[in-house]
């Protein structure tokens, strides 16, 4: 069951990569970009990480999306008429695509190669590992995020309110 | 090769060519835009194929790198959601100034 509900998951994550990367129409774009993220969301449901899969959901579906689809009304050229990419600008995003797909694919199968660097121990270890996860609960991210994890979270706790005081600084009226 | 597609989720290689996909397609849109909205899109998408990398590789490791790899993924959630928040302001603070985001007409560092 979970192995045929699988690949439509990613074949929806991955359609709607595409369709952000490639759409014309800006709009277009932002929803396909949400369609990707739902979709990822579900592959984070089949590696048993619950609580990040619903985290995505309401910071990036339903928080980011929305900014993301109110700056696309800041376009004067939604439909990207007139602001299309060069010829000189596809060939380069092609190379370069194509570039990091080779490198990144490359990676993931060489992977076992990676001697001493941990890696190599996961996939020969954990290739076909089915087991449960007990320990991925809210309640036990909570604890590791106040143990381990304390400095990284203050530190962020300080950053989100330095960005939003600069996000505001930069809508003022006054702003240069 | 065809052993991977049959088995699905129980494997890691599925998620790493998943997320090598979504990379290389942030890749292709930042690339190729010119609109500052569509960039912002494809740093998104990178954004996510590392954090389904973060997650996958944790979760194949054992019970606790997969609770360490979550947390991880959180933090970088958290750190996509103020960079969006930035990104849209100096949208905001750009189309002001130009009444246009097209990155190849911004050229001017004073907005005169």
């Amino acid at each position: 069951m979970a192995t045929l509900l699988f690949w439509p998951v990613a074949a929806l994550a991955l359609a709607g990569a595409a369709g952000a990367a490639l759409a014309r129409n800006l709009v277009y774009a932002a929803l396909s970009l949400g369609a990707c993220l739902i979709g990822v969301a579900g592959l984070y449901l089949f590696l048993q990480a619950e609580y990040v899969a619903v985290i995505q959901m309401i910071v990036y579906v339903g928080g980011i999306l929305i900014l993301i689809l109110f700056g696309v009304m800041f376009s004067r050229d939604v439909l990207g008429v007139s602001s299309r990419p060069t010829w000189g600008g596809r060939v380069l995003a092609a190379a370069t695509g194509a570039v990091a797909l080779a490198c990144t694919v490359r990676l993931a199968v060489l992977v076992p190669g990676l001697r001493g660097t941990g890696l190599a121990e996961i996939r020969s270890s954990v290739d076909s590992w089915t087991g449960q996860i007990s320990t991925s609960s809210p309640f036990h991210l909570g604890t590791l995020l106040l143990d381990g994890w304390l400095v990284p979270f203050l530190v962020l706790g300080v950053l989100l309110t330095v960005v939003l005081v600069a996000a505001l600084g930069l809508v003022r009226k006054d702003a240069a | 090769m065809i052993d991977v597609f049959l088995s699905g989720p129980d494997r890691l290689l599925p998620y790493l060519l998943v997320a090598a996909a979504l990379f290389s397609l942030g890749v292709v849109s930042v690339a190729s835009r010119r609109n500052a909205v569509g960039y912002l899109m494809g740093i998104e998408l990178m954004l996510n194929a590392a954090n389904l990398d973060f997650v996958a590789y944790g979760r194949f490791r054992g019970p606790e790198p997969a609770a360490e790899a979550q947390v991880a993924a959180l933090f970088v959630i958290a750190l996509a959601a103020a960079e969006a928040a930035v990104a849209l302001a100096l949208v905001y603070a750009v189309f002001r100034n130009f009444r246009d985001v097209d990155l190849d007409k911004i050229r001017t560092l004073n907005g005169d």
